[in-house]
């Protein structure tokens, strides 16, 4: 009998309640809308960022030796920590070569480094020739723009580097244009570097990419610097409260909106029940004369608010989907993926919109059956 | 015979209005009354506060051996859903039900529907091929047919009747008033308020008040 008289309540009052499924369904659609966004395109964003360059630098201990080094056993302690956050881990070993004739050499900075993991870390780098990628590559080298300038070199040059009375000859597979003090440098590979500057198995610096939210960074900091207590790891704070701040303000922003279309929402179902109220207020009346319990009685329209949220909830999840990947698009230039946990998110919203929204309706449990029937 | 109902000097009052005033009677099981008295007397505040839809300000109402006036609010509905069958002058049919459904609706409160059963009623009052009618598709005498076989559907122990034949047309209000006989012959208790002088004379007794008080209690010899 309860589905039964809901159904025939439902279909009595279609025109008032189609409008509070329409607030609804609305309200839904922008929700999942930007839930989705929120939490996909953070995802998405800090991945983006993580182009931008490394955002955590692990290195020796600040001593009076500027040139100290470290065991690249370091990038094994790193790798076991099993961080999913960590994309890219770059070793870095950096000393001053010289370059050119014997009779007039000209100092260079050189950088050894594992081209596969420089590559991701400055994926914005400009190359003209080849790209190296591998950590095979002895007797290639990358070289900075404003280097292969003053030294008059480009793809296919030679280059002769000598360190300590030793010597090693590369190849210039490609030259860089990185917009920094990376233009100054001669990337060649890290086995080569630590072979001629005497300093096998050492490393100078190591930098990590590591995605996610400032607070997400931070644990990961924490966690390495556990992991590697006799080293400093320290975040490239610029970029890295840059990137946290920008995040959370898109988030912000999100959660704000969210806020906003729930009251709305709520009040445009308010709107709708309150009229409806006013029609079912004899009902109710001669409900309870009838017998029907205040409880009784106000299960009809609670179960009526519910489903008003539930489907309302449904069509909106579906069409913020679609919105959500629109916005991705159109606004951040990423494709957005539906997120499964936005369903019962933006539903159990919508439900509590429409429960709260449904407040009239609730007001009709203190009728007294008396007065409604006297026409009062 | 055995009192179904005692009230002992029962008031309402609304606001500085005494709507009854003391008003003492007792009817017995199986009684017709008939309360009578011009507009404004009390007649429907004594039919609602006997039904349990008002609480009196003063004395006591006891029906069924259930001292109404001491009743709370849960109570109270109780007392209506499985004490009481309402007939009101306007029907009052749910518009959104069909005949049955409203019948049914009653049950519901009272325990559980039972479509079979009330169905089996609104054939005892003449509707069997009005089932499902929304109350909008029937004449008024028809709705008052469902109210009454709504009021009986719980087999209470008192049905109150608000003016039943105020808004029906002779051939209708001959309809009910047959069936308030019917009923009063298969042994209920009815008390119904009217201004109808014929419908006083049906009863068993004319409880008549004025301005709240009871002016007379007049036994029909018939």
């Amino acid at each position: 009998m309860f589905w039964r008289i809901l159904w025939r309540l439902l279909w009595a009052s279609r025109g008032r309640l189609a409008l509070a499924l329409v607030a609804v369904a609305s309200g839904a659609t922008v929700c999942a809308a930007l839930v989705n966004l929120d939490l996909d395109a953070g995802d998405k964003l800090t991945r983006e960022f993580r182009s931008l360059g490394a955002n955590v630098v692990v290195a020796p201990v600040q001593t009076a030796d500027t040139a100290a080094t470290m065991d690249s056993a370091v990038m094994d302690r790193i790798g076991a920590l099993h961080a999913t956050e960590i994309i890219a881990a770059a070793p870095y070993l950096y000393f001053v070569a010289q370059a050119g004739e014997q009779t007039s050499p000209v100092p260079v900075i050189v950088a050894g480094a594992w081209f596969d993991q420089v590559a991701r870390i400055n994926s914005w780098w400009k190359v003209e020739g080849q790209w190296l990628n591998g950590r095979d590559n002895s007797s290639l080298c990358m070289v900075g723009r404003e280097a292969a300038r003053s030294l008059g070199l480009a793809p296919g040059s030679r280059l002769l580097l000598r360190y300590g009375g030793r010597e090693a000859s590369f190849t210039v597979a490609g030259v860089v244009t990185a917009g920094g003090s990376d233009d100054s440098q001669i990337f060649v590979d890290l086995a080569a570097a630590q072979n001629l500057a005497g300093l096998p198995g050492r490393v100078g610096l190591v930098q990590l990419s590591v995605r996610g939210s400032s607070a997400a960074i931070e644990d990961v900091i924490r966690r390495v610097a556990a992991a590697l207590p006799e080293l400093d790891v320290q975040p490239v704070r610029q970029l890295a409260a840059a990137e946290g701040q920008l995040l959370e303000r898109i988030r912000g922003l999100l959660f704000a909106t969210v806020a906003l279309i729930l009251v709305l929402t709520a009040l445009g179902v308010l709107a709708a029940m309150t009229g409806l109220a006013l029609e079912r207020a004899r009902d109710v009346g001669l409900m309870k004369a009838l017998g029907g319990t205040v409880r009784r009685v106000m299960r009809f329209f609670l179960a009526e608010a519910t489903g008003i949220g539930v489907v309302g909830g449904l069509i909106g999840c579906g069409a913020g989907m679609l919105l959500a990947n629109w916005i991705g698009q159109r606004v951040f230039a990423i494709s957005i993926a539906p997120r499964l946990v936005v369903l019962p998110l933006t539903v159990g919203l919508m439900v509590a919109v429409a429960l709260a929204g449904a407040l009239p309706l609730r007001l009709l449990g203190r009728v007294r059956p008396a007065e409604i029937l006297r026409g009062e | 015979m055995a009192s179904l109902v005692q009230v002992e000097a029962a008031s309402k009052k609304f606001g500085s209005v005494r709507a009854l005033d003391e008003v003492s009677f007792e009817v017995a099981s199986g009684e017709w009354i008939a309360i009578m008295g011009p507009s404004g007397s009390g007649k429907t505040t004594l039919i609602n506060v006997l039904g349990g839809l008002d609480r009196p300000s003063g004395g006591r109402v006891v029906v069924d051996g259930v001292e109404v006036s001491a009743l709370g609010e849960r109570e109270l509905t109780r007392y209506r859903a499985e004490k009481i069958g309402f007939v009101f002058q306007q029907f009052h049919l749910v518009p959104y039900l069909s005949a049955v459904e409203n019948v049914m609706l009653a049950q519901y409160f009272h325990s559980t529907a039972d479509e079979s059963e009330a169905a089996r009623a609104l054939v005892r009052v003449g509707l069997g091929d009005r089932l499902e009618h929304l109350p909008g598709a029937l004449s008024g005498g028809e709705q008052q047919r469902v109210a009454v076989a709504r009021a009986l559907i719980n087999q209470p122990k008192l049905i109150l009747a608000d003016e039943p034949t105020g808004n029906l047309d002779e051939a209708n209000e001959r309809i009910v008033l047959d069936l308030l006989q019917d009923l009063h012959a298969a042994g209920h208790t009815i008390l119904v308020v009217t201004h109808s002088p014929a419908i006083g004379q049906m009863a068993d007794r004319r409880i008549e008040l004025a301005h709240g008080r009871l002016a007379q209690i007049v036994a029909n010899l018939s």
